[in-house]
């Protein structure tokens, strides 16, 4: 595959789908063309390298691809707060937290009703709601932080540091970190660590009405510390590379420490084999509430299993990428 | 109170808004006979109206949707190339754009003058 069939196969990814190929169609022939008529002035063929400049010259493919999104779509209050290139992203992080937090919430609800307690319509539509604002709220102005950035400083797109982007696939030429890796890895960390944050000083954000009488077990005092740590870790070495795109060793290294660390640390969980207790008295745990809590601890264990075997399978991955690493050449050798 | 605004930034910004209808015009004009992208993009800059690629075809697509122009897949030089052209209703709109064009640009002109 020559640089051209990559960068035009990446681009494609992030367009809309219905005009995918004919865009993709259109793109190449405009960069054939291009290409041809520089061919015809240097009377040779481009080389490899020529030929990457060409195609990261045409600027960020997010930009690239944000200018076919239907409409500029952008969240704007007054002014604008999310433009259209990161907007698409925006939408895939908020979706993809919502989706978690209604999940998480959807079994605590379902626990709640198969445990014999009676659920009220009004508090399911309440916690949805209220996940649904803070999320939003979160999600929304660590964005619209990126976007006053990247606005103030849109020469920091530029083509050495989005060559990446463009062609991640290039391993011989290609040896970055792209910007947008460590971006999304600061904003999702960031997203995270709000996120702990308020459901350990508000249980009802996770628990919903059951946050009347469920705790969370010990465990997850003892692994808190631990858990922000390699948060703030990871986002350390995010902005590391932010700096330093070109530090891909320093990546690849750490990445295997936080998915060890990380690794740790669901083990000590699935050791626990509890993970919510009931709160109060003895005497006010009904039979209701205790069958609950065993639903509850029972999809927790299953769920911790799930996230082992992919935490286990993206550090083999990331494993395999830092030897690769270490046997191929780096640019600043770090 | 006297502010000191990044006049470059302000600029660009302005620049840009002021080119933004004229681009629509210059590639209406420049369809008027047909072509594809990458030509009507190397005239439009040989006439000193430079465009980018990643402006102008996500603009060519929004005439075409909006019925200012048609296209069709051609072979020519041994490849497919999507060759537009105006349509009726384009050069309708061109025709009017252009008189609005020069209603402003002498309006304009009075105004600078003084």
């Amino acid at each position: 595959m020559d640089p051209l069939d990559r960068y035009l196969n990446n681009l494609s990814k992030l367009l809309p789908a219905a005009e995918r190929d004919d865009i993709i169609r259109e793109l190449s022939e405009d960069i054939q063309s291009e290409m041809e008529e520089k061919r015809e002035k240097l009377g040779r063929s481009l080389t490899d390298q020529e030929q990457i400049d060409l195609l990261s010259r045409r600027g960020n493919p997010l930009k690239v691809a944000a200018a076919y999104q239907q409409e500029h779509r952008s969240l704007a209050f007054g002014r604008q707060w999310i433009g259209p290139v990161l907007f698409p992203f925006y939408i895939r992080v908020l979706t993809f937290n919502l989706s978690l937090t209604f999940f998480i919430l959807t079994v605590v609800f379902a626990a709640l009703y198969f445990g014999g307690q009676t659920v009220h319509l009004a508090d399911v539509f309440s916690n949805f709601l209220l996940q649904i604002v803070l999320q939003f709220t979160a999600v929304t102005v660590i964005f619209s932080l990126i976007e006053r950035h990247l606005s103030k400083y849109p020469g920091h797109w530029n083509t050495q540091q989005v060559r990446a982007l463009h062609l991640p696939r290039v391993e011989k030429t290609v040896r970055e970190v792209s910007r947008f890796e460590s971006v999304s890895i600061i904003v999702a960390s960031a997203v995270a660590l709000i996120w702990i944050q308020a459901v350990w000083s508000h249980l009802f954000l996770i628990f919903g009405p059951a946050a009347s009488f469920l705790r969370l077990a010990p465990i997850w005092h003892q692994i808190y510390w631990p858990t922000v740590a390699i948060i703030l870790a990871s986002m350390l070495r995010a902005t590391i590379n932010l700096a330093r795109p070109d530090w891909i060793r320093f990546r690849a290294v750490s990445r295997v420490l936080f998915d060890a660390a990380g690794l740790v640390l669901l083990y000590f969980l699935i050791r626990a084999q509890y993970w919510v207790v009931l709160a109060g008295e003895a005497e006010n745990q009904t039979a209701g509430k205790a069958h609950m809590l065993q639903v509850v601890n029972q999809w927790t264990y299953f769920a911790l299993w799930i996230a082992a075997a992919v935490a286990i399978a993206e550090t083999v991955g990331h494993l395999i990428r830092l030897v690769r690493t270490i046997h191929g050449p780096s640019a600043a050798g770090i | 109170m006297t502010h000191s605004p990044d006049n470059s930034a302000l600029l660009e910004n302005l620049r840009l808004e002021l080119r933004r209808g004229s681009l629509i015009v210059a590639v209406l004009a420049g369809l008027r006979s047909e072509q594809y992208g990458y030509t009507l993009r190397k005239a439009l800059s040989d006439q000193g109206m430079e465009i980018e690629e990643g402006t102008l075809y996500p603009l060519l697509r929004r005439l075409e949707t909006q019925g200012l122009l048609l296209s069709e897949w051609r072979e020519a030089d041994k490849r497919n190339k999507r060759f537009y052209r105006l349509s009726p209703s384009g050069a309708e709109v061109l025709e009017k754009l252009l008189a609005e064009w020069k209603a402003i640009d002498a309006s304009l002109d009075q105004i600078v003058k003084g």
